[in-house]
C-alpha cells in the first residue's frame, strides 16, 4: 500500500479500519484473561443516606465468591475526581445518590455474582435529600458534603463586562426567556469496561476504556494509596467516549479488586442499565437570558444566569460551568454583559464532561433568543447575526479576545448563499396537508483546549525501528474520533512515509508519555503539534545521519520517502533500516513536549471561574441550518435537510472531518429532539436503550458539511479542534425551525413530539 | 435454568409440558429473554416451539387465512397472501422492531405477550381474528379479544398453547391502515397506534363498514363498536373523522408512562383517524 | 448440554449451560469477541450474527437454539486478510469510527444485500434501523452499504 507523499488534506483511509471491521480489534470489554474473576458492585438504593452497617455474612461464604470488599479495605484516600477529589471509590460514611457504589464483589461467574449482590444487606439511615439545584442553594437545604464551606455550591461566579445590567436601560428592544435543558446520556456503545491485575513485580496494571490514562494513574495512586510508579494504565481503542470516560469510571473498583484477587486478573463490564445509573451525564440546567439591542440591530446588552446540576459529586462540573459562562455571549460583540453561574450539588446522578462541555446548554438558549430579538426588530435573522458577530481582534460579550483565526463571518455567508437559506420561504410554503414547516439557523463557537486551568501539554514520542519502520507512541486515547490515524497522517507528512510504514502504540503509561486527556477539542490539536515537532526532529537526525553515511553533503539535498532516503541529484538511496542500524536506540527515539497557548488577555471573570479554565484562546466556529417539518396530527418532527458550515481551521483529512461533523450533528439532533434522560427524586426513569431514545438511521437525514478553511497558525498544519463545535448548534437550529413552524418557541427541550403537539393544542385553544 | 427443550413434534411438546407444567414457552425470544433478564429470573424449564413445522405455516383455507403461532414477523412481511389480503397487518409488521427482531419474533409471541403496545394486535382486532388454542387432547376457538385479558395477561390454560390465528378474508373493497406513533421512527414501542378498516360505497364517500382499534391507550387494545356504527352511512370527511376521534378520545383512559402522558395519548387517539385522509 | 453447530464453517461440539446466551458463548467460550454486546436486550443491534444466513440477535438467543444451525460472525466474513466487500467499503467510505457497532452493522448489511441486492438509501436506512451507532450519524454507513451493493452486483 502506498499513499500520497503529502497526505495532509487528503482522505487517507483510517488505519484502524481493517482490524475494527474484522472484529479483531480488542477493546477493553473484549479482554477475558485466563482464570479471571468478575468484579461488580452493590450500589446504593437511596439518594441520600448514612451507612449504619453492612452485613456480609450471607455472602462471604458463598461458593464462587472470592472477595467482598468495602471502604475499609481501601488503604488510600478513597477519593477520586478532578479537580475536586470528592467521590469515593466505595462509599464510606454515606451515600449521596442512588447508584453510589458501596460493596465490591469478586466472583467466579455472573450467576454467583448476581446471588452475592442480592444477599448483601446494607443498613441505611435515610437522610433528607435535595433534587433541584435551586432548592439545594436555599438556606436549610440538606448538605451533601459537610466539609465544604460553600455548602451545596460547587462553584459559582460572575463575568461582568461593560456596564452589566445598567446597559439594558438604553436598549430599544429586549427579549427575555428561561430555558430548561435536559440531561444527555453519552450512550457510547461500549459501556464502561476494563481488566486489572497485579503483576509479579507488584505493578497494578489496568486496561480500561478511558479517555484519561494519565490522570487515572494519578487519581488511582491517591485513592488506593499506591505509589504512582506502581500503577500502569493502558487505553486501547474505546467503543465511544464523548466525555463520559473523561475520568475514572470502573478503574478505581478494578484496581481495588485486583489488589484483593490473590493475583488473579479481574474484569468489569457494566450492563447498560448500570452504565445509565452510574456514568456521568451532560449537566441538566436552567439558563435565563435577557438580551437587548439597538433599533438598528446592534446588540447592546446580555444577561445570563446559568444553574447547572452536577449531582452528587463534582466530576468536571466546575470547568463545565466556566466554559458555559465563557460561551454565554456566543460569538457576538456585545459591549455590556453580566453572566452569573452556579454549579450545584444535588442527590441526583453525577453530571460531568460531555462533548461541548457547557457550551450546548448556553448556545441552546442564546441562539433562540437571538432569533426572537431579530423577529422583534423585524430584521432578517441571518443579517442580524452577521451584523453582530466577532471578527479577529474583537472581544465577545464575555470579554473573550478573538486573538486567533476567526471564521464565523464566512460560515454565516456560506449559509446565506446556500439554496436552503435562499429558498426558505418557498420550501416552507410547500408543506403538504397536516404538515407544518420551518427553517432555523444557529451560530456559535467552541474553545479548543483546557484554557488556563492546567497546562495543556502533550508529549509525543516517535521511534525509528530497526527495520526502517516507525512507531508512534500515542499519548492520547482514540475514542473513535480518529486521532490515531490522524497521527499517522501527520507523521507521514513530516517523514514522507506511507501509512503502512507506521505502527501505532496505544496510550500506555509504561511506554508512552503524559499527554493529557482525549477531550476539549484538543486531542489532535495538542498532541498533533507535539508529534509534528517530534517527527521533524527525528527527520533531521535521519537526514544528518544519511549525510554521515556518505549519501550527500547537505541534508536539504536529501528526500525522506517510504522506507528510504534519496539523494535528489544523484538518485542514490539508503534504506532506512541501514540508517537505523547506525543509530543508537536513544537517537532513534524522538520526543517533544508541546504546550498549547492560552489567553494572556486580562479578563473580567471572577477568580473561581478563571481557575476553572476561563478564557480560551483558539476557537472553532460554525453556523448550522435545519429544515424541519412537523406532523400536525402527531407532533413528530422530521429534520428534512441539515447544513453544517464549520470553521475548524484547515481540514487535515476530509473524510475524518466529515465523520466528526455528521456524527456530532446527529448526536446534537438527539439532544434536540429525542434524548430525554429522566430522573425523578434521584431515581433514573430512563433505565435502558428502550426508554432513552437515541436517533436511529431512520430518524436523521444526510448532513451536508461545508468547511470554511481558515488557517489557524498555532494548530498543526493550520487545524483547530472540531469534535465539539458540531454538537452545539443542532438544538437551537432545530428549535428555531420548529418555532417558525409553530409560531412560538418552546423553552423546554428536547422538543419531543408530545411537547410539540401539546404546544400546538394550546396555541389553538388561545 | 436446568433444561431447555426444542421439540420437533407436537407430541414431544405435550410430553415436556406434562412433566413440567411450569415450563415456560419460548416463541421468538425477543420478549421472553428481555423479561427474564430484567427480572433476574432463571426458569426451571424452557420449551421452545421453533422446530414445530406445523406452527410456521401461512395458508388459505375455507375463506380464512390461517397463520401459525410461530410464523415470524418476517414471514408475514414477505407473504404474498398477507400483502394482498391483509395490507393493514402487513403495514403493522413493517414498523415492528427491525430486521433481526422480525426474523426472530413471532405473531404468537406478540399475541400471548398481550402488551397493549403489541404491533400486530390492533390489526388483528379489526380483522376479527380468531385464535385456535390447543391442549394435548382438545382445541378451542376464541376471538382475539377474548384471548387477551389485560396487560401481559392471556387466558391460556396451563397445558394449552396458541396454535394458530384465523382471519376471515376481508372484502376486496375494504381499505386498511396501521398508524403507529412511537418516540422515533424505528426501534420504537408505540405510544399510540391505530388500525382501521374502511369500506366505502361506490360513490367513494359513503361509509358502509368501518372498524377501528387503538393500541397503547388502555390495558388492552381498545375498540368502540358502538361508535363505529355511528359512522356507517355517513359521508367520509375530515370533520367526521375528527369528531369520531374526539369522541373516542373521551372514552379512553390511557396511562402516563415513560413514553408519553395520558394527555398526549388522548390527543393521538383523537387525531389518528384523520391520518387516513393524509394517506388515502 | 452438548450442542453441535458450525461457526464460520467450522464444526463445533460444545458442552455448555442450557441458559448460556449465544453472545456469551461466542465471546467468553469461543473467544470470538468481534460480536459485541451493548444493551443485552435487543435494543441496539451490536450483537447481530447470521444464523443460516439470517440476521439474529445473539443476546436474545440461547446456545441450545444453535443446535444444527450454521452461525456466521464478523470473524467469518473476511477470508484471512482479504476483507469481504461489505467490510472493504465500510473501511473505504469511512463508516468505521469507534467501531463498536461496526460488526453488527456489517452482519445486518449482509442480511440486507442477500434479500435486496440494489437497495436505495431509504431501504438501507430501514434495514439498519435497529443497529444504533453513536459516532457516525449513519451517513457514511449508508454510503458504504450503497457502495458494497454496487461492488457485489458487479462481481455477481
Amino acid at each position: 500500500m502506498t499513499g500520497p507523499l503529502t497526505p495532509i488534506g487528503t482522505s487517507l483511509k483510517r488505519t484502524d479500519g481493517p482490524s475494527k471491521i474484522r472484529g479483531l480489534e480488542k477493546y477493553a470489554a473484549d479482554y477475558y484473561p485466563a482464570n479471571f474473576l468478575w468484579a461488580d458492585v452493590k450500589r446504593s438504593d437511596h439518594p441520600h443516606a448514612l451507612i449504619k452497617g453492612i452485613d456480609l455474612s450471607h455472602v462471604r461464604g458463598l461458593p464462587g465468591v472470592l472477595a467482598v470488599l468495602t471502604h475499609e479495605d481501601i488503604k488510600g484516600a478513597n477519593r477520586i475526581g478532578v479537580p475536586e477529589m470528592d467521590q469515593p471509590v466505595l462509599a464510606d460514611q454515606k451515600v449521596c445518590y442512588k447508584g453510589d457504589p458501596v460493596v465490591l464483589v469478586l466472583a467466579e461467574n455472573k450467576a454467583v455474582m448476581q446471588e452475592a449482590l442480592h444477599k448483601i444487606e446494607i443498613d441505611y439511615e435515610v437522610l433528607p435529600a435535595v433534587f433541584d439545584p435551586e432548592d439545594a442553594l436555599a438556606e436549610g437545604a440538606p448538605v451533601l458534603h459537610e466539609n465544604r464551606s460553600g455548602k451545596n455550591l460547587l462553584i459559582g461566579g460572575a463575568i461582568e463586562h461593560g456596564n452589566g445590567m445598567e446597559a439594558f436601560q438604553v436598549c430599544d428592544a429586549i427579549v427575555e426567556a428561561e430555558f430548561d435543558l435536559p440531561y444527555q446520556e453519552h450512550a457510547y456503545l461500549e459501556t464502561e469496561a476494563g481488566i486489572a491485575c497485579v503483576d509479579d513485580e507488584g505493578v497494578l496494571e489496568i486496561t480500561a476504556s478511558t479517555q484519561t490514562p494519565w490522570r487515572d494513574r494519578n487519581e488511582l495512586a491517591y485513592a488506593l494509596g499506591l505509589p504512582v510508579d506502581s500503577i500502569r494504565v493502558i487505553a486501547p481503542y474505546l467503543g465511544g467516549g464523548f466525555g463520559g470516560k473523561d475520568g475514572i469510571t470502573v478503574q478505581g473498583l478494578l484496581g481495588l479488586a485486583a489488589l484483593h484477587s490473590n493475583g488473579r486478573p479481574v474484569k468489569m463490564w457494566t450492563s447498560r442499565e448500570e452504565s445509565f445509573l452510574a456514568s456521568t451525564k451532560r449537566h441538566p440546567g436552567r439558563v435565563h437570558y435577557r438580551v437587548g439591542c439597538k433599533e438598528d440591530g446592534t446588540l447592546h446588552a446580555v444577561s445570563c444566569r446559568i444553574v447547572l446540576d452536577t449531582g452528587a459529586y463534582a466530576s468536571l462540573g466546575g470547568p463545565v460551568l466556566a466554559l458555559a459562562m465563557e460561551h454565554a455571549a456566543g460569538a457576538y460583540r456585545i459591549p455590556h454583559a453580566l453572566v452569573e453561574g452556579f454549579c450545584v450539588y444535588t442527590n441526583n446522578p453525577v453530571s460531568g464532561a460531555f462533548r461541548g462541555f457547557g457550551a450546548p446548554q448556553v448556545l441552546a438558549g442564546l441562539e433562540q433568543i437571538i432569533d426572537m430579538l431579530a423577529d422583534k426588530i423585524r430584521m432578517d435573522r441571518l443579517e442580524f447575526r452577521l451584523k453582530n458577530v466577532v471578527s479577529r481582534g474583537d472581544e465577545t460579550g464575555c470579554g473573550v479576545w478573538m486573538s486567533n483565526s476567526t471564521g464565523i463571518i464566512p460560515c454565516l455567508e456560506k449559509v446565506k448563499e446556500h439554496p436552503f437559506w435562499v429558498q426558505q420561504e418557498e420550501w416552507v410554503n410547500q408543506a403538504g396537508p397536516f404538515k407544518q414547516r420551518g427553517v432555523g439557523i444557529a451560530a456559535g463557537l467552541q474553545g479548543t483546549g483546557y484554557g488556563p486551568m492546567v497546562a495543556d501539554i502533550a508529549n509525543a514520542k516517535i521511534e525509528l525501528l530497526s527495520d526502517g519502520h516507525f512507531r508512534i507512541y500515542s499519548g492520547v486515547a482514540d475514542m473513535g474520533q480518529g486521532n490515531n490515524p490522524t497521527n499517522v497522517q501527520i507523521a507521514g507528512e513530516v517523514l514522507g512515509q506511507a501509512a503502512d510504514y507506521f505502527e501505532l502504540l496505544q496510550p500506555d503509561t509504561a511506554c508512552s508519555l503524559p499527554s493529557g486527556s482525549s477531550s476539549a477539542s484538543r486531542t489532535t490539536y495538542t498532541f498533533g503539534n507535539a508529534l509534528k515537532t517530534a517527527a521533524t526532529i527525528l527527520k533531521e537526525r535521519i537526514l544528518t545521519r544519511a549525510c554521515n553515511m556518505g549519501l550527500g553533503i547537505y541534508a536539504e539535498d536529501l528526500l525522506l520517502s517510504s522506507g528510504k532516503v534519496f539523494h535528489l541529484t544523484s538518485g542514490r538511496e539508503i534504506p532506512l533500516a541501514n540508517i537505523a542500524a547506525s543509530m543508537s536506540p536513544e537517537e532513534r527515539i524522538s520526543s517533544y513536549a508541546y504546550t498549547a497557548p492560552v489567553a494572556k488577555h486580562p479578563d473580567s471573570a471572577g477568580s473561581a471561574i478563571r481557575a476553572a479554565g476561563f478564557p480560551h484562546r483558539v476557537f472553532a466556529f460554525a453556523c448550522h441550518l435545519a429544515r424541519v417539518e412537523i406532523d400536525a396530527l402527531t407532533g413528530e418532527v422530521e429534520v428534512c435537510d441539515y447544513l453544517a458550515v464549520t470553521d475548524a481551521g484547515r481540514v487535515l483529512n476530509p473524510q475524518i472531518y466529515e465523520q466528526q461533523v455528521q456524527g456530532g450533528a446527529v448526536q446534537g439532533m438527539g439532544y434536540a429532539l429525542w434524548e430525554d434522560f429522566r430522573v425523578e427524586n434521584g431515581e433514573v426513569l430512563t433505565r435502558n436503550l428502550a426508554s432513552y431514545i437515541l436517533p436511529t438511521s431512520m430518524d436523521v437525514p444526510d448532513i451536508l458539511s461545508l468547511p470554511v478553511e481558515t488557517v489557524e497558525e498555532t494548530g498543526p498544519f493550520g487545524m483547530k479542534g472540531l469534535g465539539e463545535i458540531v454538537i452545539n448548534l443542532p438544538l437551537p437550529a432545530i428549535a428555531n425551525g420548529v418555532a417558525w413552524a409553530l409560531g412560538r418557541h418552546i423553552f423546554t427541550s428536547p422538543l419531543t413530539a408530545e411537547r410539540i403537539l401539546l404546544t400546538m393544542e394550546k396555541r389553538q385553544a388561545e | 435454568m436446568n433444561s431447555i427443550f426444542l421439540p420437533y413434534k407436537m407430541g414431544d411438546l405435550w410430553e415436556v409440558k406434562q412433566k413440567d407444567p411450569e415450563a415456560i414457552i419460548l416463541a421468538g425470544g425477543t420478549g421472553l429473554l428481555v423479561f427474564l433478564r430484567e427480572k433476574g429470573l432463571h426458569p426451571h424449564t424452557i420449551v421452545g416451539l421453533e422446530n414445530l413445522w406445523e406452527l410456521k405455516q401461512i395458508e388459505m383455507q375455507n375463506g380464512e387465512i390461517r397463520i401459525g403461532a410461530m410464523v415470524t414477523h418476517q414471514q408475514l412481511l414477505e407473504s404474498p397472501v398477507i400483502q394482498a389480503q391483509l395490507p393493514g397487518l402487513h403495514q403493522a409488521v413493517t414498523v415492528l422492531g427491525y430486521p433481526p427482531i422480525r426474523h426472530m419474533g413471532t405473531i404468537g409471541g406478540n399475541i400471548c405477550t398481550a402488551s397493549p403496545a403489541g404491533d400486530t394486535l390492533p390489526s388483528l382486532y379489526v380483522l376479527n381474528a380468531v385464535a385456535e388454542l390447543r391442549t394435548p387432547t382438545a382445541s378451542r376457538l376464541l376471538p382475539i379479544q377474548d384471548l387477551i385479558k389485560g396487560p401481559g395477561q392471556n387466558v391460556l390454560g396451563r397445558d394449552e398453547i396458541l396454535y394458530q390465528i384465523r382471519i376471515p378474508v376481508p372484502s376486496p373493497s375494504a381499505v386498511s391502515f396501521y398508524f403507529k406513533v412511537g418516540q422515533r421512527k424505528a426501534l420504537a414501542i408505540s405510544v399510540c397506534s391505530l388500525a382501521s378498516m374502511l369500506q366505502v360505497a361506490e360513490d367513494e364517500q359513503t361509509i358502509v363498514d368501518c372498524r377501528f382499534a387503538w393500541g397503547s391507550v388502555g390495558p388492552t387494545i381498545m375498540r368502540f363498536p358502538g361508535l363505529e356504527k355511528n359512522l356507517i352511512g355517513e359521508k367520509l370527511s375530515l370533520n367526521k373523522l375528527r369528531e369520531f376521534g374526539q369522541t373516542a378520545a373521551s372514552m379512553v383512559s390511557p396511562i402516563t408512562d415513560i413514553r408519553g402522558s395520558a394527555e398526549y395519548r388522548r390527543m393521538l387517539v383523537s387525531n389518528l383517524p384523520s391520518k387516513m385522509l393524509q394517506t388515502l | 448440554m452438548i450442542i453441535h453447530f458450525t461457526l464460520n464453517g467450522e464444526n463445533k461440539n460444545l458442552d455448555c449451560a442450557p441458559d448460556c446466551r449465544v453472545v456469551d458463548l461466542l465471546r467468553e467460550e469461543l473467544g470470538h469477541t468481534g460480536t459485541k454486546e451493548a444493551c443485552g436486550s435487543g435494543e441496539c443491534g451490536a450483537c447481530t450474527i447470521l444464523v443460516d444466513g439470517i440476521s439474529k440477535l445473539s443476546c436474545l438467543m440461547l446456545a441450545a437454539q444453535l443446535e444444527g444451525h450454521a452461525v456466521t460472525t464478523i470473524e467469518g466474513m473476511s477470508k484471512g486478510e482479504e476483507l469481504h466487500p461489505i467490510q472493504k467499503s465500510f473501511v473505504e467510505k469511512g463508516a468505521v469510527q469507534c467501531g463498536f457497532c461496526s460488526p453488527g452493522m456489517v452482519m445486518a448489511t449482509a442480511d440486507l444485500l442477500q434479500r435486496n441486492p440494489s437497495p436505495d438509501r431509504k431501504e438501507i436506512r430501514e434495514a439498519l434501523s435497529g443497529n444504533l451507532c453513536r459516532c457516525t450519524g449513519y451517513q457514511k454507513i449508508i454510503d458504504a452499504v450503497e457502495s458494497a451493493a454496487a461492488e457485489m452486483r458487479d462481481d455477481a
